[in-house]
């Protein structure tokens, strides 16, 4: 008795089969006692003519089961045996089952790390990120002030706590020599918040949270090994910012990556500082966990309430806010979510092909194997039974692939991390045992893609038929379902090409476009700045002012300049502006977008003045200039030139005349027209600008020169983030290079297949029709006609995919569209270059079978007869 | 001469059981006389052939089967033919008729 049959010895039926006997052997009896035995006797010899009744009973158990372990085990065997007398066929599914299924778990794995995993944080989707939103302002969501911070704290209902942060660039100057540190100070609460404890040490006392008491300083698992060895004693020591010490209390685990992967220092700010008490302050970005059970949509009606109660309060501050909320997971994913999810369409149509490919391979084996099947059917096996069996094989081959494509999946996805290093929660991404799950889910749905559709063909249909009929008497090898397959790949393919194809074609749009100001031989960088500096405006001016001078100096640079944002980097501030002597439309809004630059800016830049003068940096006033889209938009008839322009509300920059008008630049990304622009005329807008420097040689080769400078003059400060402005004009567009690419590379293997699928196809036509080839040459064909004839029937299913592909790729441009740059999602040009393009590496595919029908020698084919 | 089970042809025991049970509703004891008796003691069919082939046969769906009570009062199970079952048997008659043909054919020809 095989072992997987004991545990179910016993059934439900027994009773059944108990009495079904008995009574079989109960009438035995009736007849032996009518024959005249004793009753006795009667029920002894019916007993012993029945037979073993237990063994019965055992096979009726075995009628009611289905012996899965058994017949499986059976199959894998025939088709592990089936494998290796196929190895050819069997390597080639296999290596194309790996290359659909390893892509589409790479891309798989880092959707499911970065989109689909709660964040790393205990109970991580119960954290929201909580900012103020004004709706009569051009910028409405702003940052919490601290009082209202803990205001919405302490007299909410559906928040376990409420904290927040900011993060600063910040000069630590306790080593040899300064390091800049990205700094994030956090509201009070921060640790229990995030439900995350220091890996060593402790979170921030009560007391620490407070103003006026002791500086604690928590860091990260990354600045401890760095800065300290992993020295277990760095509880004892401090770290020095702008002056004043800070003891370190706790070191955060290596997973605590919060805001972001470069935060190393965290430092409490305390909500009762002198300077936090103002309401109309943004510092902070909030972060509330929600209590338990309770929904985003009920934690907004409550602080909504609670908001409500302080506009009352604070009419002056608080009347025009509202709260807004939004998961933290949210936020942190950004905008990858839709290049994630068109990359995962893309493989998934990668599979797709993969599987077609198979799909036909294993019907042109069918074929060769239809005899084989129908001895097996008419033998009296289920059809059932020889579908398993042709599924198992399948399955064997989608298994091995799918190892293969683990394998590769693997490599994958350690390329995606180096290559994609600014997407976020990248650390995340690894195989898993989801990832192993998900392999399998893939195999096994490609196993059911490419056998049960073949294995249900061909266990169909008129056996006797197949039996009797001849293989060599075949003549017909027109398969009109094969060439089917041919063209669904070709299709595919086309579409995914076509997809790779818009994308670089708008990657070369972005290349041509005229920015309006010239990048080339400009240098950026950060000179560390602190919010402190902020209490004296004066002498941060001229802070500033100064090092300016001295970068000036310094030999090889042209020109030195700040700026609060680079031009051309995606970056926006819209504000909204009256103008102080009146507007031609008083109804008509002035939408701006804002820049702060210093004068010299232009010059540097090689912005056009194009009218009025350029503006002075005075003590007292400010003046500002504004670009050409801003005169044609706002002053059509007129000059703005000598108007003032006041922004409502804010009073840092309180307004200023307009001195000039400047020519269009691309400020706000390389890929948005130029809006209205004003810019303030200001070196020193905060503590931390932006510093241009534009060099007569190589930029990146003055950066020593230009730290060693700042060290003579400001010791205490650290230069960093030292980038040419080329790099980062081309580093703002790393992830549409990093779509564009991997785009580009899934649309080269759909090609690939698609071209082994037609090739595999012709060849099988070709063979199937080598005797009808073979008499047709005898009987005076020309080569040329054979050869004709096979690329005919090969480029007319490719021509029938590339319209049907053209069809989808236009359809699927949409999906494409917003990541689009100068091209429209159904580009005529770009979509007949594709099609040519796949009609042209079809043709070579297709060129070599048909070559080879041609060399078919009629006399060794007659022969074969 | 008997013949037993190793020498019925496979999937003939099902036909016959099949053919038995068109005649109305049966127990197991009615089908192995109703063989004994038609086939004229020529075939045996041992119980533990004919019980595992009668719910091989209903797990087919080709019989149904229900219990009942026997013409002496006690339980028993009865098999009837489905309409599948009719179906089934048709088939394998008409593919008996014709292996038999064949068969008694070749066996006049080479006498």
């Amino acid at each position: 008795m095989p072992f997987w049959k004991v545990p179910s010895r016993k059934s439900t039926r027994d009773p059944q089969y108990d009495s079904e006997l008995r009574f079989h052997i109960e009438k035995l009896t009736d007849e032996n006692i009518a024959a005249g035995m004793t009753r006795e006797e009667a029920g002894r010899r019916a007993v012993l003519e029945f037979g073993g009744a237990e063994q019965i009973k055992e096979e009726l158990r075995d009628v009611q089961r289905i012996p899965i372990l058994e017949t499986t085990l059976k199959n894998f065997r025939w088709a592990l045996r089936f494998v290796r007398k196929s190895p050819s066929f069997s390597i080639v599914v296999i290596l194309t089952m790996a290359l659909g299924i390893g892509a589409n778990s790479a891309v798989f794995s880092a959707i499911d790390a970065v989109l689909l995993r709660p964040l790393p944080y205990p109970e991580g989707d119960r954290l929201m990120e909580l900012k103020q939103v004004n709706q009569k302002v051009q910028k409405p969501q702003t940052r919490l002030a601290p009082l209202r911070l803990e205001d919405w704290n302490r007299l909410n209902s559906t928040f376990a706590g409420i904290t927040g942060y900011y993060t600063e660039d910040d000069s630590e100057t306790s080593g040899p020599l300064p390091e800049k540190i990205e700094v994030a100070y956090v509201a009070p609460r921060f640790l229990q918040v995030f439900g995350v404890a220091p890996a060593l040490g402790r979170g921030f006392s009560p007391s620490e949270e407070q103003s006026g008491g002791p500086n604690a300083v928590l860091i990260s698992d990354r600045l401890w090994r760095r800065r300290f060895a992993a020295d277990p004693n760095v509880l004892t020591m401090k770290l020095r910012f702008h002056e004043s010490h800070w003891s370190i209390v706790g070191v955060m685990p290596p997973s605590f990556a919060f805001p972001d992967r470069d935060a190393e220092v965290w430092l409490p700010v305390a909500p009762d500082a002198p300077y936090a008490q103002h309401r109309e302050w943004g510092w902070f970005i909030a972060i509330g966990r929600l209590k338990l059970g309770i929904t985003q949509e009920q934690a907004r009606a409550n602080l909504e309430t609670v908001q409500a109660q302080l506009g009352k309060q604070y009419p002056q501050t608080d009347a025009d806010l509202t709260p807004g909320i939004v998961p933290l997971k949210e936020t942190t994913i950004g905008g990858v979510r839709s290049s994630l999810w068109m990359l995962f369409g893309a493989v998934s149509l990668l599979l797709l092909i993969a599987c077609t490919n198979i799909v036909a391979l294993v019907l042109a084996r069918g074929a060769q194997r239809q005899h084989e099947i129908s001895v097996r059917l008419s033998l009296g096996a289920p059809r059932f039974i020889v579908i398993c069996q042709l599924l198992t094989e399948s399955f064997v081959l989608a298994l091995a692939g799918a190892l293969l494509g683990l394998v590769i999946a693997g490599g994958a996805s350690g390329a995606f991390r180096s290559l994609a290093k600014d997407l976020p929660r990248v650390e995340e991404i690894h195989l898993d045992g989801r990832m192993l799950l998900y392999t399998l889910a893939c195999s096994v749905l490609a196993t059911l893609l490419c056998g049960l559709f073949p294995a249900i063909r061909g266990t169909r249909g008129n056996l006797s038929g197949a039996l009797a009929q001849n293989n060599r008497s075949q003549v017909s090898g027109r398969a009109p379902l094969q060439w089917f397959l041919v063209g669904v790949q070709v299709a595919l393919a086309v579409t995914l090409l076509g997809g790779a194809g818009l994308l670089v074609r708008s990657f070369q749009a972005l290349g041509r476009v005229s920015p309006g100001f010239d990048p080339n031989n400009v240098l950026t960088f950060h000179i560390t700045g602190s919010y402190g500096e902020t209490a004296d405006w004066k002498k941060l001016q001229s802070r500033i002012w100064r090092s300016l001078e001295e970068l000036r100096s310094v030999p090889g640079v042209e020109s030195a300049e700040t700026s609060l944002f680079l031009p051309g980097v995606p970056n926006s501030w819209p504000s909204e502006l009256t103008v102080a002597e009146g507007q031609t439309d008083p109804h008509r809004k002035i939408a701006v977008e804002t820049r702060v630059v210093s004068p010299g800016y232009f010059a540097m830049m090689k912005i056009p003045i194009l009218a009025g003068e350029l503006c002075r940096e005075d003590v007292n006033s400010v003046n500002v200039m504004v670009n050409r889209s801003f005169a044609n938009a706002y002053f059509p008839a007129t000059t703005p030139v000598g108007h003032h322009v006041l922004e409502p509300g804010n009073s840092f920059l309180p307004g200023g005349e307009i001195r000039g008008i400047t020519g269009d630049a691309r400020e706000t990304g390389l890929d948005r027209e130029p809006v209205p622009t004003v810019y303030w005329c200001l070196s020193a807008p905060d503590p931390d600008p932006y510093f241009l420097v534009r060099t007569k040689t190589d930029p990146s080769a003055m950066a020593g020169a230009l730290r060693r400078k700042i060290k003579k003059i400001e010791p205490a400060r650290s230069v960093f983030d030292i980038v040419p402005l080329e790099e980062r004009l081309s580093d703002a567009f790393a992830e549409n290079r990093l779509r564009t690419i991997l785009l580009a590379f899934f649309a080269v293997a759909a090609v690939s297949l698609a071209c082994i699928g037609l090739y595999g196809t012709l060849s099988y036509s070709v063979t199937v029709r080598r005797r009808e080839v073979g008499l047709r040459l005898a009987l005076g064909a020309l080569q040329g006609q054979i050869v004709k004839q096979f690329l005919l029937q090969g480029l007319t299913a490719t021509l029938l995919g590339c319209v049907a592909g053209w069809g989808l790729a236009a359809a699927s441009g949409r999906v494409l569209s917003g990541m689009l740059y100068g091209v429209s999602p159904s580009d005529v040009a770009t979509l007949s270059t594709v099609v040519l393009l796949m009609l042209l590496v079809a043709a070579l595919a297709a060129l070599v079978p048909a070559i080879r029908a041609a060399r078919v020698d009629p006399m060794q084919v007659l022969r074969e007869e | 001469m008997p013949i037993e089970k190793s020498d019925l042809l496979q999937g003939t025991l099902d036909m016959l059981i099949l053919k038995i049970v068109t005649l109305g509703p049966i127990h197991g004891y009615g089908i192995s006389q109703r063989l004994r008796q038609i086939s004229k003691e020529v075939l045996l069919v041992q119980q533990g052939s004919l019980y595992p082939a009668l719910h091989r046969l209903e797990k087919r769906g080709w019989l149904a089967a229900e219990w009942g009570e026997s013409e002496n009062g006690r339980q028993a199970k009865f098999y009837k033919l489905s309409a599948k079952g009719k179906q089934q048997l048709r088939k394998e008659e008409s593919n008996w008729n014709r292996l038999a043909g064949a068969v008694a054919n070749i066996l006049q020809t080479a006498q």
